[in-house]
């Protein structure tokens, strides 16, 4: 009985991309009992090459695991995923924290915590680092195109957003905290609130710049677009800000006069982590001048370690401004833990504003 | 044959336990409240009741308008490309076929990501504009960049099957319909087209499912405001963490899709009993 | 008729431009020396380079292809097996599977994949290759049912009769003469199960962990800044399956074909 062309077309393309595909990965899944560490961090913020240098000196695995908002880190964790080290932002760590879901961190046997800069320790959110240690930090700006946006005009703060003459020609950043958070502070309030008056203010503010101004709500996919210039403004975070500005002369950053938000990614181990020791020892890994270095120079946010920091500010970001944040005005504020209604409110006012025509 | 009866069971039990099942505690959490704790589990409408306001509707309204019109988009492109294709030799036709399924071995976010970097204000297609002297388009973040992506990676699962039904044709009925006076287009019509049918519907269904249930396209290529029932639902599960409303609107979604298909089925039939 | 040919041939041209310029410009900027994905730059292999040094790349390369392997058989014989049993099945029954079997198919990914998600955690499975390789099947073997099924409707239900009278066994039966004539069918649920699995990204992501990907989950991690590296991969993959699916199917195939086309009209 003769074979018909689809079999062997099948078993040819199946043998040939599972000979590439064993050939390729290689020793893929090995590691056998070594002790292993499961990190879940934020994706690409991290120099990939140490991880291995990590593995190498401590003879032991990581397992590194990326996810794309504080969010999808919680719905994971709930739906019974575990990890030893989280890198999660401020508010988040604070939710954990009340939840209870992770340890204290053992600071003697982290010899490289003195490299910390004094002015990331001790925020709203966990103000003794009884639970956190810093990773990276910043605030949030709007990015300007210098060619097209007038100078004059950056006065008008977070209003800029609502500037008629750039009209379909901004980028705003779809979260629903980060946009409420400008409504709310371009009206003078707290970004913290939950009076609902003054959400439903913020809400009118949203509303009224999707209508006026049509923006597009990206992602990450701001980053490529502001760094090919695509449109004039783009609320950024500031180490996205400080990555474009070195890709692209034509940006300036701004951080309006009524204040905006500083946050900060801190590494915390879980209460379901069982190699505390090493968990310890990964987090003075990445305190050490030269892994905080290299991740700093990779991602382009801006390290907690101060010698790297500054060794990064003088050499690869010269003259980009964004890439240390002020961290002493005191409009400033860094977001705190929401309670389940004002989240769900802001989560369906956001809907809204979104869908509206 | 008989006594092959016994082979489904394996299948039946792993239904059971894994398609079923799953389907039931999605509905379980569309009818409860804070329903992650089966201790104090709270029966509700709510969840229900929340999706008729104005908003949610809206992204109903707009998710069949856009997939009805990639569906008829898709149709009319793939139709005629598969009918071109089945005139071929049959040789040529296969080396075609293979070239339309290609693209959907690659992986259909690496092609939208391309899609960007054509349709982007900066992208290839503007400068080749600019290049040849004309002014510039506004493509990304608009309703023709999701079309386009959403076309671009439906069409190949509208010609597959509508080609398959038109080369099973019988070419004599085709030669009868022109003997007996039919002009090509009546043949076209009542032949050609009808006979196609069968593969016209599973065409339809299947690029309807996928186009109305999209979210990594439109989020893409249409930026966040694109906000169709995909990304509701994502959004629900994802950053809200509102398990049970995310499952509501999965269930209506899902008995939507259920009804539209049998209807679309029942079409079919209605076709063949008519002969 | 020249004429006509003339515009059917500049139209298929025009759909097939459509198809390939996005996987085009992938190519081409798997070459550019630049991060950029709209100028190019120069000539550059140095995507290449990381691509094959990159350990997560190649994992994720690993995984994908080894569970669409995995899942493409696990579902094909559960699926051929289940669709010769159902033809003669009761009536009940028979609806019922193929109804439940249709859930996966017409369900959203996304419903899908929340409902498995909801189901491994509910009874403490660790998340990882064997949750994916599961969910794989799950939405794999439909497809295989869906394309054998129908053949199976097709035969003659004495065939199988007729070969254990003559003394086969019920296995031989089923080996020596219903497979053989359900081919076609269980090739086309072959290929489509494994294109399916391969392409898979909104299951996949939901079900997996411990550091378990494939290469969707790699690329939508990977996008917060573009890297070619993703481009580079993409392009080794389409060579391949377009060198591999083109030798195979042009050069042994023509004249079998031809012939087999001839004996059944």
């Amino acid at each position: 009985m003769k074979k018909s062309g689809i079999a062997k077309k099948v078993f040819s393309v199946a043998s040939v991309l599972g000979l590439c595909a064993s050939m390729l990965a290689g020793c893929g899944s090995g590691g056998g009992s070594k002790p292993t560490l499961k990190v879940y961090s934020w994706g690409e913020y991290i120099d990939t090459s140490l991880l291995r240098d990590f593995e190498q000196e401590y003879d032991c695995k990581v397992i590194y695991e990326t996810f794309d908002s504080n969010e999808s880190m919680y719905t994971k964790l709930q739906s019974g995923e575990t990890y030893d080290i989280l890198v999660p932002s401020d508010y988040m760590i604070e939710r954990l924290i009340k939840e209870d879901s992770l340890q204290p961190i053992d600071w003697t046997k982290i010899s490289n915590a003195s490299n910390l800069a004094d002015d990331v320790m001790g925020l709203d959110y966990d103000p003794d680092n009884t639970y956190s240690v810093p990773f990276f930090y910043g605030n949030v700006g709007i990015l300007y195109d210098t060619t097209v946006v007038d100078s004059a005009d950056l006065s008008e703060g977070w209003e800029l957003l609502r500037d008629e003459k750039y009209a379909n020609d901004i980028y705003m950043y779809d979260s629903e905290r980060d946009s409420f958070m400008i409504a709310l502070k371009a009206l003078g309030y707290s970004m913290n609130t939950s009076n609902t008056d003054e959400i439903d203010k913020a809400y009118e503010w949203l509303l009224e710049q999707h209508s006026s101004m049509n923006p597009v709500y990206a992602g990450d996919d701001v980053i490529d677009n502001m760094i090919s210039g695509n449109k004039a403004l783009a609320v950024v975070y500031s180490g996205d800000g400080s990555y474009i500005m070195a890709e692209n002369e034509d940006l300036g950053f701004l951080v309006p006069e009524e204040g905006t938000n500083v946050w900060q990614d801190a590494m915390v181990i879980t209460k379901d982590c069982t190699e505390v020791d090493l968990a310890h020892k990964y987090m003075d890994f990445m305190l050490r001048p030269e892994s905080a270095y290299a991740n700093t120079v990779e991602v382009g946010y801006t390290s907690t370690v101060a010698e790297s920091r500054d060794k990064a500010a003088k050499e690869d970001f010269a003259g980009i401004d964004s890439y240390i944040p002020d961290m002493s005005r005191s409009q400033d504020e860094v977001f705190r833990y929401q309670d389940k209604e004002t989240k769900a409110y802001f989560a369906e006012l956001w809907t809204k504003v979104k869908a509206s025509n | 044959m008989k006594h092959y009866v016994k082979m489904v069971w394996p299948y039946v039990i792993w239904a059971a336990l894994i398609i079923v099942l799953p389907l039931l505690l999605i509905i379980l959490y569309s009818v409860t409240k804070n329903g992650n704790e089966l201790v104090n589990i709270q029966f509700t409408l709510e969840n229900f009741k929340r999706m008729t306001e104005p908003v949610y509707m809206a992204v109903f309204i707009k998710s069949f308008e856009l997939g009805i019109l990639s569906v008829v988009i898709c149709l009319i492109l793939g139709y005629l490309l598969a009918y071109f294709i089945a005139g071929f030799q049959e040789k040529v036709q296969n080396l075609l076929i293979l070239l339309v399924t290609i693209p959907m071995w690659i992986n259909t976010l690496l092609r939208t990501y391309a899609w960007i970097s054509l349709l982007s204000d900066n992208g290839l297609i503007n400068s080749f504009l600019e290049m040849i002297g004309l002014q510039p388009l506004n493509m990304m973040y608009t309703d023709f960049a999701v079309l386009i992506g959403l076309v671009s990676d439906l069409l190949p699962f509208m010609v597959i099957p509508i080609h398959t039904s038109l080369c099973k044709i019988d070419q004599s009925l085709i030669e009868a319909s022109m003997d007996l006076g039919a002009n090509r287009f009546q043949t076209f019509w009542r032949v050609t087209f009808k006979l196609s049918i069968p593969g016209v519907l599973n065409g339809v269904i299947m690029t309807f499912l996928l186009s109305i249930s999209t979210f990594v396209i439109p989020k893409l290529l249409g930026g966040g405001q694109y906000t169709l029932i995909g990304n509701l639902i994502e959004n629900q599960f994802i950053s809200i963490g509102d398990w049970n409303f995310g499952s509501a609107i999965s269930v209506i979604l899902a008995i939507i899709i259920l009804v539209s298909i049998t209807l679309m089925k029942r079409i079919d039939k209605d076709e063949i009993e008519e002969e | 008729m020249r004429k006509h040919r003339i515009g059917q041939i500049l139209y298929i041209i025009v759909c097939f431009t459509f198809f390939y310029l996005p996987i085009l410009v992938t190519m081409i900027y798997s070459f550019n020396s630049s991060k950029s994905l709209t100028k190019f730059e120069s000539f550059s292999l140095r995507w290449y380079e990381n691509l094959f040094t990159s350990h997560d790349i190649m994992y994720a390369v690993w995984v994908s292809v080894s569970i669409a392997f995995l899942a493409t058989i696990v579902s094909t014989i559960l699926g051929t097996l289940t669709s010769i049993g159902l033809s003669k099945n009761r009536k009940i029954l028979k609806e019922i599977i193929i109804n439940v079997n249709n859930v996966p198919i017409m369900n959203p990914d996304i419903v899908t994949a929340i409902g498995l998600m909801i189901l491994f955690s509910s009874i403490h499975m660790e998340k990882g290759y064997l949750t994916m390789l599961l969910a794989h099947i799950v939405f794999c073997t439909p497809y295989v049912i869906t394309s054998v099924y129908p053949k199976v409707r097709g035969l003659d239900p004495n065939l199988a009769n007729a070969a254990m009278d003559l003394g086969a066994t019920p296995f031989q039966a089923l080996t020596k003469v219903i497979l053989p004539m359900l081919k076609e069918g269980i090739y086309a649920g072959v290929l489509l199960a494994f294109t399916m699995s391969f392409d898979d990204f909104v299951i996949s992501y939901f079900v997996t962990g411990n550091g378990v990907s494939n290469i969707s989950i790699i690329v939508y991690n990977m996008t917060k800044r573009t890297n070619p590296t993703i481009n580079a991969l993409s392009t080794i993959v389409i060579l391949v399956i377009a060198i591999t699916l083109i030798l195979v199917n042009v050069i042994p195939n023509v004249a079998k074909r031809r012939k087999e086309h001839k004996s059944v009209t």
